[in-house]
């Protein structure tokens, strides 16, 4: 039977005022057995349940579409329910909580910012005009243009990746900045005034300096940085030229 | 994350385009500049052929272009920077504020150089 190391970053809030106030930060190794094939979160889940009932970490759906599981394994933002330790190189498996967030614990990262800040860009629907009788009609090619953006399952691996955020912390992100773009670029959206203040701004998309770490970070291969630049151009269309979107 | 910090921070379209715009100026400015004077060597290279060139109305626009976007693209960019280091509310508007007193200042001594051939 195969068997995969992983060496676990751990942090304890309950230990942060112990000698060094550290948290007990170390590395602990684990060895997992498996049979044909093994997905990063299956080890955790073996982990936790045979080895050290304490390690925390978050899942929910175990297939790529709600986003909690975005860790850094082997120095690369994966989700864990996606990664299968034979597409790793040989050797162990580190398994970090995302870089440059506060940890909650172990592999477990506060988001408090990271929503808050989705929910400063109003990302829903805004309408002004009566509703339809029926649906919302939207041609093929108006809804092609959600394609990319509508993918995104807020995992936040942009967000910990962006060095402006590193450096600002009240900048919105490239998460909340590519959740803005997907309801502007939405043909069924009617907002002019209510989400534009909102991005366009020293703490909004003009924060962004096109350095596309996001890009490279995004397990679901999205691009929030040419949505960024798409919101700076929207903000001179509408403003100055006058456009409706 | 702070509230009011979207309120605190609005704007920033202008610098940004201006910044995009003073670009644009440095391409075509600086290509004109590089090429006028040390590919095409306009006749041989004494006081005379260089203030000449100088005097030219081409030239005094496209200087008077550089020197503008120059300054206004470094200073903005290092604005761009020195954001990065935490200045906001007050500390915010004193940078502007100094950066563009600076800024200014710099016109003024770069445009009193310039002066001579404008009206030469
Ligand atoms: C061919 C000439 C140049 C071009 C095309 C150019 C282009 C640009 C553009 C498009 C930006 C905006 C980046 C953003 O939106 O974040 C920028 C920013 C900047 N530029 Fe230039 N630039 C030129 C020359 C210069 C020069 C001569 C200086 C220095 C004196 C300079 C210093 C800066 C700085 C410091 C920034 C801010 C970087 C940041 O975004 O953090 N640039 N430049
Ligand atoms: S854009 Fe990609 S990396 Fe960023 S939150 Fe969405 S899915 Fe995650
Ligand atoms: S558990 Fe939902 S994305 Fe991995």
């Amino acid at each position: 039977m195969p068997e995969a190391t992983f060496r676990i970053k751990r942090h304890n809030p309950e230990k942060l005022d112990d000698q060094n106030g550290t948290g007990d930060d170390r590395y602990d190794d684990f060895t997992v057995p498996y049979e044909s094939s093994l997905t990063v979160l299956e080890g955790l889940f073996y982990i936790q349940e045979n080895l050290d009932g304490s390690l925390s970490f978050r899942y929910c759906c175990r297939a790529a579409v709600c986003g909690s599981c975005a860790m850094y394994i082997n120095g690369t933002y994966r989700l864990a329910c996606q990664t299968n330790v034979r597409h790793l190189d040989d050797g162990p498996i580190t398994v970090e909580p995302m870089p440059h967030m506060p940890v909650v614990k172990d592999l477990v990262c506060d988001m408090t910012d990271f929503f808050a800040k989705y929910e400063t860009v109003m990302p829903h629907i805004i309408r002004n005009s009566a509703p339809p009788e029926k649906e919302i009609i939207q041609s093929p090619e108006d809804r092609k243009k959600l394609d990319m953006p509508v993918d995104c399952i807020l995992c936040g691996s942009c967000y910990s990746s962006c060095p402006s955020v590193w450096g600002e912390g009240n900048y919105l992100g490239p998460a909340a900045l590519l959740k803005a773009y997907r309801f502007e670029v939405d043909s069924r959206d009617e907002a002019r005034k209510e989400r534009l203040p909102r991005f366009d701004n020293e703490r909004g998309s003009y924060r962004c300096h096109t350095i596309t770490n996001c890009v490279e970070a995004c397990p679901k291969e999205l691009n929030p940085t040419e949505a960024i630049q798409w919101l700076k151009g929207a903000a001179v269309r509408r403003r100055l030229l006058g456009r409706a979107k | 994350m702070r509230q009011g910090v979207i309120e605190e921070n609005a704007g920033g379209m202008w610098l940004w385009l201006l910044q995009r715009l003073t670009a644009v100026v440095l391409i075509v400015g600086l290509a004109v500049h590089i090429v006028a004077t040390h590919v095409l060597n306009l006749g041989e290279l004494s006081y005379d052929n260089v203030a000449g060139r100088l005097a030219m109305p081409l030239f005094v626009v496209v200087d008077f272009a550089l020197l503008g976007a120059g300054i206004f693209h470094a200073l903005n960019g290092l604005r761009m920077v020195l954001l990065d280091y935490g200045f906001s509310g007050r500390s915010k508007t004193m940078l502007s504020w100094g950066l563009f007193v600076f800024g200014v200042a710099a016109f003024g001594y770069g445009a009193w150089a310039l002066w001579p051939w404008l009206t030469a």
